[in-house]
């Protein structure tokens, strides 16, 4: 089972990086789940929230607002403008 | 004490004063140089994500337009240039190297019939334009080293409105920047880059083309586009105002060392002539005793 190579920047540092099992991303046309072995996809993202699922179900939630998202042979690669803490957002 | 030695001594004192003040400045530049290549450093990750995007969707779809890569843009003739200098002075020949970019940039595109048109970030380029009778049409000044992200945004919105806008007075056809990369502590170049048209290169180019997969766009490549321009331009600006930041903390630091090193000097000479000040009225002194003296002896008389 391959896993994700998580990089998920804002405009000012690195966020979060390291492996996942999963990525949901508030993509332009509604949540994209992004699972290993997912096709090459670059996708605009919208004011949502951004979950990553760790190697060890670790869940790290943070909320943004615009930004875009590419995958591409299990490496992913987020950047936002903004990354806050989610609070409301679920 | 004699008069020339109050003198000398009043030099000391002041050159002292001074050499405290260009020593605390450079300790002070010293220590933001380091915190301001951080933050340059930090904004890198992004910059290559979307620099790696753009490519992708570029190479992909040959037929995606955007007008920021049309390559003939001749509307107008007007060609922005966005100009970053320091607000403060003691910056050495930071703002000056800037300065002379833009306008080395400036009379290339007067040459080639183009009518260069100016934004300045800084009080010091605002100065010099606005001196020379040829004031810029916007001046970001003053900025707070805090803010730069918020002024990057905000200048970015403004390119991008007047690089889209219809108004023959405002539109611009290309857009360069001129700032001063920040290439290590000791070196900082100024250098005039083109914004738009966009040549969409990787950083690395030449050394092994890229493959790009196949990437299927959410929603489609043009909409992929018109969010992703924006932001790269945006990231650029950012960027290049991170690093002037940095080279004008490095030309500081420079230059309040070099300043710091004259006060000493300063200092060592007015040391040295007030000494010989010193001397001489002692010498004097002696002399004018033992003459007394001896025209006392001469006289005659035993007793004083």
């Amino acid at each position: 089972m391959s896993t994700l190579e998580v990089t998920f920047v804002s405009a000012d540092r690195t966020v979060w990086s390291g492996s996942a099992a999963q990525v949901v991303v508030p993509a332009a046309d509604g949540s994209m789940g992004i699972l290993p072995r997912m096709q090459p996809t670059l996708a605009i993202l919208e004011r949502g929230a951004v979950r990553i699922i760790g190697e060890d179900g670790e869940v790290t939630e943070r909320a943004v607002d615009g930004g875009f998202v590419s995958m591409d042979r299990d490496v992913v690669t987020i950047a936002v403008d903004h990354a806050d803490r989610a609070t409301a957002a679920r | 004490m004699g008069a020339q030695q109050r003198e000398y001594k009043k030099r000391i004192t002041s050159a002292q004063g001074m050499k405290k003040i260009f020593k605390a400045k450079e300790m002070v530049a010293a220590s933001r140089i380091a915190k301001a290549h951080a933050r340059v450093l930090a904004t890198t990750p992004y910059a290559e994500a979307i620099t790696r995007a753009i490519g992708a969707v570029a190479t992909h779809s040959a037929d995606v337009e955007h007008p920021f890569l049309d390559q003939e843009r001749s509307e107008t003739g007007r060609a922005g240039i966005l100009l970053i200098t320091a607000d403060r002075g003691m910056t050495g020949s930071y703002s000056h190297n800037a300065i002379r970019a833009a306008e080395e940039l400036a009379n290339h595109l007067i040459d080639e019939g183009k009518t260069p048109v100016l934004y300045v970030v800084g009080r010091k380029g605002e100065t010099y334009y606005t001196f020379r009778n040829r004031p810029p049409v916007t001046a970001w000044t003053p900025f707070q080293e805090s803010e730069i992200p918020a002024l990057g945004h905000e200048i970015a919105q403004r390119l991008t409105g007047d690089l889209l806008s219809e108004d023959p007075e405002v539109h611009l056809d290309e857009a360069y920047l001129v700032g001063t990369r920040f290439l290590s502590r000791f070196r900082q170049v100024a250098r005039a880059t083109r914004l738009v048209p966009l040549e969409v290169v990787d950083a690395e180019a030449g050394a092994e083309a890229p493959s790009y997969p196949l990437y299927e766009f959410a929603p489609d490549a043009e909409t992929v586009m018109d969010e992703l321009i924006p932001r790269y331009l945006e990231s650029r600006i950012v960027n290049l105002l991170m690093q002037s930041m940095a080279s004008e903390h490095a030309a500081t630091q420079r230059a309040m060392k070099t300043a710091t090193d004259n006060a000493e000097q300063q200092i060592r000479k007015f040391t040295r002539l007030a000494n010989s000040a010193r001397q001489a009225e002692i010498t004097q002194e002696i002399s004018e005793i033992v003459g007394g003296a001896d025209a006392l002896s001469g006289s005659g008389r035993t007793e004083r």
